[in-house]
């Protein structure tokens, strides 16, 4: 057996495992995550891929809980408000942390947080709102802490949000798409995507004086029928490729799109199993 | 409410002491505290005490009809409270976890395993039965509360005698126990509990009927409840620290062994107690 | 002889529903009365595809007849406060037998003994087994449901509690694989149906099968201690063979889900490179 591990190890080939699986002899190998030290053997503690860089063996997940780095983009959704910061759902294993100190507060992005900003925290985000904002650091056991300081972030409105496993959003160089129908989509690395109204580039940026009543107003703007349509369109395939864990990138996501165009019926139909298999089936030939 | 954990160092010290085959109170790793057995005035009411650990149970019989699907068979029901002058952790009312274990223990041991023979209740079939009722009440713990309630079950049912009946043709009648002896009730066997408790590192061997201490601390429980005569009726590991299949089974050669002390030990009481008796009643 | 079988399968033990069948457990050919051999085990089907809840790690198991579905969240944030352990996770487990997967319709209540010490069991054998220690703060949520009983209900729990937390990716030190055995006069028999259950001395074993080691051993019927080593013995070893099925379909559905996601090429942004390794 371990003549094998060593073989696939230098080979550099693909290796499944399961929990409780032994992979190696500890001697030669660190340790890495998925994994654990039994007497002398590095065994495997979840189910995946096994994975050796150098001399560090890591089990990667084939489906875990998302899992945090700072840089990260994340679109999460306000579960509490608490003295001085916000608890926030992030599909991760606590709720992450907005701190007061790590958002825009109107009247100039430089501005000194006073003590009424303390008291009216709800008017900047109140439970159930929407945002998206990028990891800023972690707290000692684990919690994210995050901030909006870019004018990119902040609340979100005009869309809808599709749930989809953490692992199937790639890093990528900007989690910011906009597709040719007038969509906009934000790729929370966290699984949670916003799929909503294109908006133009010289709205996003802003003025010099910073204005409180847009950025944190929950009024949405209004939506003509085709871009919702295509907004409805979007999620759908959004969706699809997610049941069958297919990873999720602009590419995919355009041709998938071109495709469902040529598509007759409504957009509904685009659920059904047939017409999942076939645009399944379509994006895996390009690809 | 949880309770507050032990501190580190009280953890240390129970740890290295057990490593070293020395447990805090001074027993063997197979010694149980001594069992002390208070019968009461009454029959059928028995204070058990396994060092500070006490359990009261008491027994009483009534007469009713029995239900329609088991007209020949008696009715036992077993009633368990810990009360929270047990210790502060239990709240009256909210079953804790350690409260289901020993109901569905005594439940296990007294009646699922047949103990008390059912068809020795039956009075005039499909009409009068006895209804017997055990009542538990766990008044003081400190470690190992299963044990004792089921020996205070156990020894309650040998300890208590029903009244005599006679029944003519349809009628029944019931004597009082001043006129006529009561009489004890029919019992297969007798069961007695045992729990070990063992610890998260391995090294370290289970322990007998373990006290406050070294339950906070368990790694995991095994309880078993047997006879005399080696023929095991519960045997309980409940998760916990997982152990070879051969420490498993010298566990049970350990209960096996304590079972046929403690049988002696309690025929001996009961005798002594019932001997007490005849002296008063003449 | 057969008069001595005939007889052992009428003996009353315990409360189960009344008119013993006089169907013979073990007959002379050497089948039992659902047409095994003394050690074979009843079919095994595991699915581990989503259930469509948003768990984490979801599996639906079968021995046989008897059917467990289990979800798992997590691990996520703790609903109350006062559970959470400052430095692992808390598990915690919920049994719920539906009111028609047992013979007879029978409801129960959350608050039912028998169904909590259930729960207990099954908490207190994967607590040790899962590795909490890497989330502290947080909780992780087993639900299990029983869609059908037909003997070997504590042995489809576990096991479909294996199954589903494989399939969630939290980390354990082993499967857990757990089998019933019995004995009829002398014969020892594996994987009992209700019908064996009631009427033999059983025993349920779960067994982490690298180490060999137990973790869960249940027993609430009379056997002889002698008897009681035979069984026990037999059943740490079925339990390997229940591993060897469960390990398939876990593989089986990790190269599934492995080959869906890489199948498509990387994409045109690049930075793929700083992909993390979980």
């Amino acid at each position: 057996m371990d003549e094998d591990d060593e073989d696939f190890l230098e080979t550099g080939g693909m290796k499944l495992t399961w929990p409780g699986e032994s992979l190696t002899s500890s001697q030669d190998y660190m340790r890495g995550h998925g994994t654990y030290v039994d007497k002398e053997e590095v065994v495997a503690s979840v189910s995946g891929l096994v994975e050796r860089v150098n001399k560090l063996i890591t089990v990667r997940a084939v489906r875990t809980r998302y899992n945090p780095e700072v840089g990260d983009l994340v679109v999460g959704r306000i579960t509490e408000v608490q003295p001085r910061r916000w608890k926030v759902d992030g599909n991760s294993r606590q709720d992450a942390v907005l701190m007061l100190s790590s958002v825009n507060l109107p009247g100039g992005v430089q501005r000194r947080k006073l003590e009424s900003d303390e008291l009216q925290m709800r008017t900047f985000f109140e439970e159930g709102d929407l945002l998206v904002a990028e990891v800023q650091a972690f707290f000692g056991d684990g919690t994210m802490s995050l901030h909006t300081r870019s004018l990119s972030y902040g609340k979100l409105r005009n869309g809808q949000l599709v749930t989809v496993p953490p692992i199937l959003v790639r890093r990528l160089k900007s989690h910011f798409i906009s597709l040719p129908c007038g969509v906009d989509l934000i790729l929370g690395l966290n699984g949670y995507i916003w799929v909503s109204k294109h908006v133009k580039e010289n709205e996003r940026e802003g003025e010099e004086a910073f204005d409180a009543e847009a950025v944190y107003s929950n009024q949405n703007d209004d939506i003509d029928d085709s871009t919702r349509m295509a907004i409805s369109r979007v999620t759908n395939l959004i969706i699809i490729l997610a049941s069958r864990s297919i990873p999720l990138t602009d590419t995919i996501l355009l041709d998938a799109y071109d495709w469902s165009l040529e598509q007759e019926g409504d957009v509904k139909d685009l659920l059904h199993e047939d017409a999942s298999d076939a645009l399944v089936t379509t994006i895996l030939a390009k690809g | 409410m949880r309770p507050p954990s032990p501190s580190i160092p009280e953890k240390e010290f129970l740890f290295s002491a057990l490593k070293q085959g020395l447990r805090l109170d001074g027993r063997e790793f197979f010694e149980t505290r001594p069992v002390t057995l208070t019968f009461g005035p009454e029959l059928g009411w028995v204070e058990c005490s396994l060092g500070q650990t006490r359990v009261l149970a008491q027994v009483d019989a009534k007469m009713i009809k029995p239900p329609p699907e088991r007209p020949f068979e008696g009715v036992i029901s077993i009633h368990s409270e810990i009360s929270p002058m047990a210790s502060s952790e239990f709240e009256l009312g909210r079953p804790s976890e350690e409260e289901v274990t020993i109901t569905r223990m005594l439940d296990k041991v007294i009646r699922r395993s047949d103990v008390v023979d059912k068809e020795s209740l039956c009075i005039l079939a499909g009409q009068r039965v006895w209804h017997l009722r055990l009542n538990v009440h766990c008044l003081s713990d400190s470690g190992n509360l299963l044990d004792c309630a089921c020996l205070a079950g156990i020894v309650a049912l040998k300890h208590f005698r029903r009244p005599d009946v006679e029944v003519i043709g349809e009628e029944v009648t019931v004597h009082h126990p001043t006129s006529r002896a009561p009489i004890p009730l029919s019992l297969h066997h007798n069961l007695y509990c045992f729990t070990f408790a063992f610890f998260s590192d391995t090294s370290i061997h289970p322990v007998l009927d373990p006290n406050h201490l070294e339950q906070r601390l368990n790694g995991g429980l095994i309880s078993i409840a047997l006879n005399a005569h080696r023929e095991l009726c519960v045997v309980q590991k409940s998760g916990g620290v997982p152990l070879e299949p051969a420490d498993v089974l010298r566990i049970v050669n350990v209960a096996v062994q304590k079972a046929k002390d403690l049988d002696v030990i309690v025929e001996s009481r009961l005798r002594e107690d019932w001997e007490g008796r005849k002296v008063e009643v003449r | 002889m057969s008069a001595d079988r005939l007889l052992l399968t009428l003996s009353d033990s315990s409360d189960s529903s009344d008119g013993h069948s006089r169907i013979e457990i073990l007959n002379t050919g050497g089948y039992r009365s659902d047409g095994r051999r003394q050690y074979e085990l009843r079919t095994i089907s595991i699915d581990l595809s989503p259930q469509g809840s948003g768990a984490d790690g979801s599996a639906s198991l079968t021995h046989g007849l008897t059917q467990v579905n289990v979800c798992v969240f997590g691990p996520r944030e703790a609903k109350m406060r006062s559970q959470t352990y400052h430095d692992r996770a808390n598990v915690n487990i919920e049994v719920a037998i539906a009111a028609f997967s047992a013979s007879e319709r029978r409801k129960r209540g959350r608050g039912d003994k028998r169904i909590l010490e259930l729960s207990q069991t099954l908490k207190s054998t994967f607590e040790p087994v899962i590795q909490t220690s890497l989330y502290p703060r947080s909780q992780i949520d087993i639900y299990i449901q029983v869609l059908q009983q037909d003997g070997g209900l504590l042995q489809a729990c576990v096991n479909a509690t294996t199954l589903a937390l494989a399939n969630a990716g939290i980390p354990t030190y082993d499967f857990v694989c757990a089998v019933t055995g019995g004995v009829h006069s002398t014969s020892p028999l594996l994987d009992l149906t209700l019908l064996e259950e009631n009427d033999l001395p059983n025993v349920t074993v779960a067994v982490m099968p690298r180490s060999g080691k137990i973790t869960l051993v249940s027993m609430e019927t009379r056997l002889h201690v002698d008897r009681f080593e035979e069984i026990f013995r037999l059943a740490g070893e079925a339990g390997k063979v229940i591993h060897r099925e469960m390990r398939k379909a876990v593989k089986d559905r990790t190269e599934q889900l492995v080959a869906s996601m890489q199948s498509v090429g990387r994409p045109s942004t690049g930075a793929d490179v700083g992909d993390n390794e979980y």
